[in-house]
């Protein structure tokens, strides 16, 4: 869903009076308050549109040349909120009272209302006092908040985004949507002999790149670390000590150069990273997430504030299946270009491996979900079975094979999903989208589909800081408080929590 | 006639140490002028943050005043060790100061003989490494404000230690640490030729505990 956010005008005082008499009840204002409201100098109105027609409001007060604001009430009909508009709303609101030379804002709200409390602290508003019974006829209270986290409302803003979630150390910079610098340490080879990645060996090599790392995306960028305008750094999802490397990092130096910092989502920032190739994100989109942590399937109709888990592995991430399945048939470590080598010249069909969460059953309760670990098991006693006779079995077609299986699941229940919600694009990230025939069947089967396809280049869908600082820039471009300091690193972060 | 020059007025220094809890001191030539301690060993990349801007609050120091962050290398729980190493890292270079290390366990040792008329009294520190062992060091007394460390830091089971000190005469310190502290060693160190060390890796002591993988057999 799109909506549009303008000034109030007079002509739009009936639509605005159906919404505060649906929303307040028993203490909307009258008509001639609320249009005394719209027309007085010293208040500012907005609506927000659908479809042409008026779906919420919002109104603050200031008078001029005053260094506080007053946010007078805010709505959104009933059957138009969890979309963001009133978050969107109270963005244009706060970015507004800032430009009009607000330091603090401040507003009343229902003892009651917990949602409508829970948005405001979005935005910094904290309690500071209580109105006993100021809600007639209800005497409800009304709880006095006020913020002075007024955003840095900046067009171009230089920012610098950490990521240690897995086993890449990244820091990037931006500028806007632009991206200055994008530098990436891998302790994939530490983790070789071992198969997969160990979370202790991760953590103590995010410990040693971060500096060299930093210094490094400082000097390609050519800024210094004053020029910074805001630090972005990964709160989750991934693995707990190695997200805290950066978080610990991020934190202190946001401290010491007095710079704001906003926690985001790992995933969102696989997302956001398209922005740093197109310059802009085109939603809705369906969005297909990929590497050795993750497997998911995503509904982003808004960047910042409308993203929707529709799906994600029960079990292996793609990536993992890759690793293992390699590991099965002797091959090294990470397994996805291993086995794409091994199944040059494989027959894809020669042996008809599972298709995990794909059978009717499975269909009802987890149509977008994946499972891999059966496909393994698989693979694996197909070689075993061939083995314990003595037979040769071809090493190229159970590759290509299992490939071809865990591409079919991906590709196919992505294409599903964009179907089912008739949004007609999708967006690859994450590591395992380097896979060839990955992106072969999903540029065929979405052009056969009608589905335009965005792959980002590599260097962006693999886990990076520049994700994170394109993700960390939107969230200052559109005036959104800076995330308190006392976040904590989350391994199993929602990905509905696009900033902690 | 008031002549302080003005590097002795920047002359601050801010230790983090998160060997144990989350322990952040603000300094001025080795006197402490605010100090956070969170004994909780599990909330370290919670609290870090915070905790650093409430001691720079309370002594109403900016950051850019600080000279020197000392950071505890350890040993300790690594997944909460690294946080402060990380963020100590960060905040020298985003704060333009040096970085210098101390062990975790010689501020455990000051702290010791700072109580004690005895500055030559030998003494065990331990600390609980997990996985039933200890880290440990063994101290002969402090000299200048600076323990002296003839032993250790090392790992081991309680009962080895016992057995490997057998007929030694110490007493078995157990305190926790403080950045005041580290940041005290420190100061102390700096007043000496070598000065403090530039060493701020951590001190783990013990290789991760992962062993190179096979392919399991999934059938008979």
């Amino acid at each position: 869903m799109t909506y549009v956010i303008r000034e109030a005008r007079a002509t739009d005082l009936d639509a605005i009076m159906a919404i505060e008499v649906e929303c307040f009840v028993n203490d909307a204002w009258s008509k001639e308050n609320m249009q005394s409201e719209l027309i007085a100098s010293h208040t500012y109105y907005l609506v927000a549109l659908v479809e042409d027609s008026v779906v919420g409001y919002a109104g603050s007060s200031q008078l001029e040349g005053a260094t506080q604001a007053d946010i007078q009430t805010i709505a959104v009909k009933p059957n138009q909120r969890g979309s963001g508009i009133g978050k969107a709303l109270m963005v244009a609101l706060t970015k507004e009272a800032k430009r009009r030379g607000a330091k603090e804002i401040f507003l009343e709200v229902r003892a009651d209302n917990t949602v409508a409390q829970k948005l405001y602290k979005v935005f910094g508003f904290k309690q500071i006092g209580l109105r006993k019974q100021y809600y007639k006829p209800d005497g409800v209270d009304a709880f006095v908040m006020k913020t002075s986290l007024l955003p840095e409302v900046l067009e171009e803003p230089l920012v610098l985004g950490i990521e240690t979630s897995c086993d890449e150390t990244g820091i990037g910079i931006v500028r806007g949507n632009a991206l200055l610098a994008n530098v990436i340490s891998s302790s994939m080879d530490l983790h070789a002999r071992f198969g997969g990645v160990v979370p202790e060996v991760a953590a103590r090599a995010h410990l040693e790149a971060l500096l060299p790392v930093l210094e490094q995306a400082l000097a390609e960028a050519n800024v210094n670390l004053d020029d910074i305008d805001a630090i972005a750094v990964t709160n989750g999802p991934g693995l707990a000590g190695a997200l805290m490397v950066g978080v610990g990092a991020a934190k202190a130096l946001a401290v010491a150069t007095g710079k704001p910092i906003y926690a985001v989502n790992h995933l969102v920032g696989h997302v956001g990273a398209d922005i740093l190739d197109q310059d802009k994100l085109t939603v809705p989109t369906i969005a297909l997430l990929v590497s050795g942590g993750h497997t998911s399937l995503l509904l982003v109709r808004d960047l910042l504030n409308d993203v929707q888990l529709l799906g994600e592995t029960i079990d292996d991430a793609a990536g993992e299946a890759f690793d293992k399945v390699a590991r099965v048939l002797g091959l090294a470590y990470p397994g996805g270009p291993e086995i794409d080598k091994a199944a040059i010249g494989g027959n894809p069909s020669a042996i008809r491996f599972p298709r995990g969460l794909t059978l009717p059953k499975d269909m009802d309760e987890h149509r977008y979900d994946f499972s891999f670990s059966g496909l393994k098991t698989a693979v694996a006693r197909h070689v075993e079975l061939a083995e314990s006779k003595g037979e040769d079995y071809l090493i190229a077609d159970v590759a290509a094979s299992f490939r071809e299986a865990v591409v079919d699941v991906l590709v196919n229940k992505a294409i599903a999903a964009c179907l089912d919600h008739g949004i007609h694009r999708l967006l690859l990230g994450g590591g395992v989208i380097a896979n060839a025939r990955l992106r072969e069947v999903a540029i065929a089967k979405c052009a056969a589909n009608g589905i335009e396809l965005r792959i980002p280049p590599l260097s962006l869908c693999t886990d990076n800081g520049a994700m994170i600082a394109i993700l960390g820039s939107q969230l200052v471009q559109a005036g959104y408080a800076p995330s308190t300091l006392d976040f904590s690193a989350d391994s199993t972060l929602s990905v509905t929590t696009i900033q902690s | 006639m008031n002549n302080v020059t003005s590097t002795k007025l920047a002359d601050f220094s801010v230790a983090i140490d998160t060997s144990a809890g989350t322990t952040i001191a603000l300094l001025s030539l080795g006197s402490v002028i605010a100090e956070v301690n969170y004994l909780e060993p599990m909330t370290h990349s919670e609290r870090i943050g915070s905790a650093i801007q409430t001691v720079l609050t309370q002594g109403q120091v900016s950051p850019r005043a600080i000279a020197q962050v000392v950071v505890g290398r350890g040993p300790g729980p690594y997944t909460g060790l690294r946080v402060g190493l990380a963020a100590a890292r960060f905040f020298a270079i985003g704060a333009k100061a040096e970085l210098v290390g101390v062990c975790s366990l010689d501020a455990i040792a000051y702290s010791y003989y700072l109580a004690n008329p005895d500055q030559s009294l030998p003494i065990l520190v331990t600390t609980d490494a997990r996985r039933k062992e200890v880290f440990w060091a063994l101290y002969t007394g402090m000299s200048a404000g600076i323990p002296i460390r003839v032993e250790g830091p090392s790992v081991n089971k309680p009962d080895y230690l016992a057995e490997h000190l057998s007929g030694q005469e110490h007493v078995i310190c157990d305190l926790p640490i403080t950045a005041s502290a580290l940041g005290q060693v420190a100061y102390y160190q700096s007043l000496t030729d070598i000065g403090p060390s530039q060493d701020s890796s951590p001190i783990y002591l013990r290789e991760p505990d992962a062993v190179p993988g096979k392919a399991k057999k999934v059938s008979g």
